[in-house]
């Protein structure tokens, strides 16, 4: 039977008008739409980078140094351990991007040296006999130092690149080492290639105690190997009571040093020792974290490279009980109380913390630098005008594309039936826009492309219906009956090319990428809604001109 | 009524089709042959997405374009092999340079665009050998951040814990041989601005590194055997197994004769082209499987029709579809070559022979395919019996 029931046809009808729904932020002028929910502004299509213009990188990250360096790390930490165990080393060396081995002076301290892994690090894998004890980090840890390093890498990459927050960078994971960095709009990418393994400016000072012991906040004069730096807490307290002072201190032009805002603004400021006694560029890694004894506190634990390590060594074994002062951009955003010389690279930082105080302190302490080497292996740039040069072509082509379709179909199926294929045609094309819309899919060049592939592709199923149609016809059948004959005939022919065509696109679209994604993605949706409309939508279409019409004989 | 339908074929055709199918078979192994052997002795025009290098659109910033000075300009600045070609228009062409090794001419050429950029007190030159390393040498002594804009001018991208601490006037870089090659592509680009950026506007710039364009053409390739397989499996659980061979023959055909097209034609062979290729693949399987569909009814239907005469008659019965949808799709892929720009010229051109090509091979290859499986309606028939005798 031709006909659908009632409730279908609603359906059909419904599901069509939410399409048109989603599809309509496209068109609305800029005006409209900001009176209207987020939610639906967003249903739009984005035009790809190269339409657009822009600049696209795939970036990857040196994990292998940053094994290496860890595994360094780690070395000096099982020595210190070592050492404080008595434990007798007759060598610690590090296998390059695999593992660390230790070989005792003495076979019968290997449990006592066991011990003294466990409690340096309890999740390495142990092997080995006799005098040599082979350690390396599980699969599982490498993947979760892999992942963090990627994860961090993106983390601080955002915050580089889009200080302004105006440019809407596409920052992802790609594969295990991979970060793929999108930034519409951008053409000169000297700068942005500058930024890319910039260092954010976070350096460790020594409080001078001497000064700060005078109770007062701003001492009038100062020695001159220290300088005044607000802290933190100070700049936001600032902000609350004084709001104006506050943006005055991000306009100024050029901006102000710390010591300047403290003496003109007067927030909360520390004095300082200028010496740097390591740079940020040293720091590994930090993470919030709970302290294992007394109750499980939350603090910030932290990891320095071989060099920041020894350099950090130094400066707290001289200088127990005073503060260390940790200073980001020109703000001290903590400064702890050393408590006793933090040797072997990484320490922890305890005070009266909550754990999102943490949690913010390290994702603080870790925007300094990046954990790995970030290098350039594939780059594409856009200018905007060759952007507009290929919407302008991808239009025309499109267009021209469907009216030769819509007039080959006018022609040989005649005004009745080639008008609603090409109605239907254009229902799928809608379908498609509406469902790139609210997956928020990019629009490219090659997606276009598949535009234009689709068109000539939904119009298949009607010729099919319609050829069949025409055969059932030539075999004596009635208007009525040739039809709905035709119809349910053609239908497995149609439901089986198209799902074989859709295996060509699903798996174009799980190993390309890009661009060729963009493709795959409009001929995809393409396949999958002209399922729709070659199936129910037409099928009303014709079933309502017969109910309507009551033709006699088809004028096909 | 306004206009009377047209029909393409007035009366129910009866051609001989698979009488030709020897012809058909000698000429299409002829034509695959032809494509593999010249895919082997010629070799594809790769694009920089797999072969890796350097691509870049440039507009003459007054009249047109002289491919020929630009070509001795670019070539003569030693950074490999340089292909040019016009691009959309007289004005325009895209300047395509082999990918860089990372051997010492790449940092001959960084410490040529360095002191070009910064002066002549700067300098770059190779680490130790077999290494990767670059070592750097400015004028006067610089800190960290200096050191980090100077090496960026070259393209580099490294951390300041790689650059020296305080204030020297060397700086070692330590990389290996693969970072280094990664880096030279930029410094190649950077030359080449350099270099025509006075005369010539730069419009587009794309750089592939050796790892990836590996690793995109093993993707490619994957993408392609995996799509032929699962079409292949999809059709033999539809229908029976000497259709899904069938069909895996006739998609081999299409997509071998296409690979041939971008030997003999010289196309770019790009990611695109890879699209091209899925694409005929999945529009040449669309057309066997409505010839497969008919066939597959009529063998049920016409119990006494012998295997050669039911193709033909089937293959005819659905020619007038096959006709239009191929005609849709004609005209589809004929605006995206008039019209669809530069960049798009190769994948269109794929495709409007893919639309021939797959017509063809749906009513030649497929379909004779069958015949030379010995497919045979009874068996059809012995199978549904059973599988109905199971039921009961």
């Amino acid at each position: 039977m031709l006909n659908l029931p009632r409730w279908q046809t609603i359906a059909v009808i419904v599901f069509t008008a939410l399409a048109a729904l989603f599809a309509l932020p496209n068109v609305l002028p800029a005006a409209v739409l900001d009176h209207l929910p987020g939610w639906y502004q967003q249903s739009r299509i984005n035009l790809g980078l190269d339409l657009r213009g822009g600049a696209h990188f795939l970036l990857e990250a040196d994990l292998r140094s940053v094994l290496n360096e860890r595994l360094a790390n780690l070395s000096d930490s099982l020595r210190a351990e070592m050492r404080k165990q008595q434990v007798g080393l007759k060598d610690v060396t590090v296998e390059p991007g695999r593992a660390v081995v230790v070989t005792l002076r003495d076979e019968a301290q290997r449990a006592k040296a066991l011990e003294a892994i466990r409690a340096v690090d309890p999740s390495l894998v142990v092997s080995g006999g006799g005098d040599t004890i082979r350690l390396a980090y599980s699969d599982q840890e490498l993947f979760k130092k892999k992942k963090e390093v990627i994860d961090q890498s993106i983390e601080i990459l955002r915050r580089r690149v889009d200080e302004t927050g105006t440019i809407e960078p596409t920052i992802v994971r790609q594969g295990d080492d991979r970060i793929l960095l999108q930034m519409p709009g951008i053409k000169d990418t000297t700068d942005l290639k500058r930024k890319i393994n910039q260092t954010a400016k976070l350096t460790f000072h020594l409080v001078n105690e001497d000064v700060a012991q005078t109770g007062q906040n701003l001492p009038a004069t100062l020695p001159p190997t220290t300088y005044l730096v607000p802290t933190r807490e100070g700049m936001q307290e600032l902000r609350r009571s004084n709001p104006k002072a506050w943006e005055e201190i991000q306009a100024a032009n050029p901006r102000l040093s710390p010591e300047q805002i403290c003496r003109r603004y007067q927030p909360q400021c520390l004095p300082v020792l200028k010496r740097v006694v390591v740079g940020g560029e040293d720091l590994d890694d930090a993470k919030a974290t709970f302290e294992q004894q007394q109750g499980g506190r939350p603090i910030i634990s932290f990891t320095f490279n071989t060099a920041g390590g020894r350099a950090f060594c130094n400066a707290t074994r001289q200088n127990i009980g005073k503060r260390l002062a940790i200073q980001l951009d020109n703000e001290i955003i903590s400064a702890p109380v050393v408590q006793s010389a933090i040797c072997g690279g990484s320490g922890i930082i305890t005070g009266t913390f909550t754990t999102q105080q943490t949690q913010e302190q390290a994702l603080l302490l870790r925007s300094g630098a990046l954990p790995a080497t970030l290098s350039i292996i594939e780059e594409r740039t856009v200018g905007a005008d060759l952007g507009a040069d290929a919407i302008q072509a991808g239009t025309t082509a499109a267009f021209v594309g469907t009216g030769l379709v819509i007039l080959l179909m006018l022609t040989v199926y005649g005004p009745v039936f080639g008008g609603f294929a090409s109605f239907a045609m254009l229902v799928n094309m809608l379908l498609v826009f509406a469902g790139m819309s609210i997956l928020g899919a990019s629009l490219t060049l090659p997606g276009i492309a598949g535009l234009v592939l689709t068109v000539g592709m939904s119009v298949d199923s009607n010729v099919l219906i319609y050829e069949r149609v025409r055969e059932e016809k030539a075999n004596g059948r009635s208007a009525f009956s040739a039809l709905a004959t035709g119809y349910e005939r053609a239908l497995t022919a149609i439901i089986d090319s198209n799902l074989t065509a859709l295996i060509a696109g699903v798996l174009l679209f799980g190993f390309g990428s890009g661009p060729i994604r963009g493709f795959a993605t409009s001929l995809t949706l393409g396949l999958l809604t002209h399922l729709f409309t070659a199936t129910i939508f037409t099928r009303m279409l014709l079933a309502t001109w017969v109910r309507l019409r009551r033709p006699t004989e088809l004028p096909i | 009524m306004l206009w009377r339908p047209h029909h393409l074929i007035q009366v129910r055709t009866s051609f001989d089709f698979l009488s030709k199918r020897k012809l058909a078979l000698v000429a299409s192994t002829v034509i695959n042959v032809l494509s593999l052997a010249g895919v082997f002795i010629f070799g594809l025009n790769f694009g920089i997405d797999f072969e890796g290098g350097i691509a870049i659109q440039v507009r003459a910033k007054q009249g047109t374009i002289h491919l020929e000075e630009l070509r001795s300009t670019v070539g003569a600045l030693h950074v490999g092999e340089v292909s040019l070609q016009e691009f959309g228009d007289a004005s325009s062409a895209l300047i395509r340079v082999q990918r860089q090794e990372g051997g010492t001419q790449c940092v001959a050429n960084a410490d040529n665009v360095l002191k070009r950029r910064a002066g002549n007190g700067w300098a770059v030159k190779p680490g130790a050998a077999g290494t990767g390393d670059v070592e750097f040498t400015a004028p006067s002594a610089l800190d960290a951040v200096g050191w980090r804009d100077a090496v960026s001018r070259v393209g580099l991208t490294v951390q300041e814990r790689q650059l020296p601490r305080g204030s020297v006037n060397t700086a070692k870089v330590e990389m290996t041989p693969e970072q280094r090659a990664e880096w030279c592509q930029q410094v190649a680009i950077k030359l080449v601005e350099d270099t025509i950026g006075n005369k010539y506007e730069l419009r587009g710039t794309e750089s592939v590194g050796p790892k990836i364009g590996d690793e995109l053409m093993r993707n490619g390739v994957l993408a392609i055997v995996a799509t032929l397989v699962a079409i292949a499996i999809y059709v033999w659980f539809r229908f029976e197994w000497q259709f899904g061979v069938g069909a895996l023959v006739a998609l081999l055909h299409d997509v071998i004769s296409t690979v041939g097209l971008f030997v003999v034609l010289h196309l770019d062979f790009s990611l695109t082209a890879l699209a091209a290729l899925l694409t005929i693949a999945g529009y040449s399987i669309n057309d066997t499987v409505v010839i497969f569909d008919r066939v597959r009814e009529n063998m049920r239907r016409y119990k006494k029709m012998g295997l050669i005469e039911l193709l033909n008659f089937s293959i005819n019965e659905t020619l007038a579809r096959t006709l239009m949808t191929s005609g849709t799709m004609f005209v589809a892929v004929l605006a995206l070559v008039l019209f669809g720009g530069p960049v798009l010229y190769s994948f269109s051109i794929a495709m409007l022979w893919g639309v021939f090509v797959g017509t063809y091979s749906s009513i030649w290859i497929a379909s004779a395919t069958l015949v030379y499986l010995n497919l045979r309606p009874e068996q059809l028939r012995q199978d549904e019996e059973k599988a109905e005798k199971a039921k009961a």
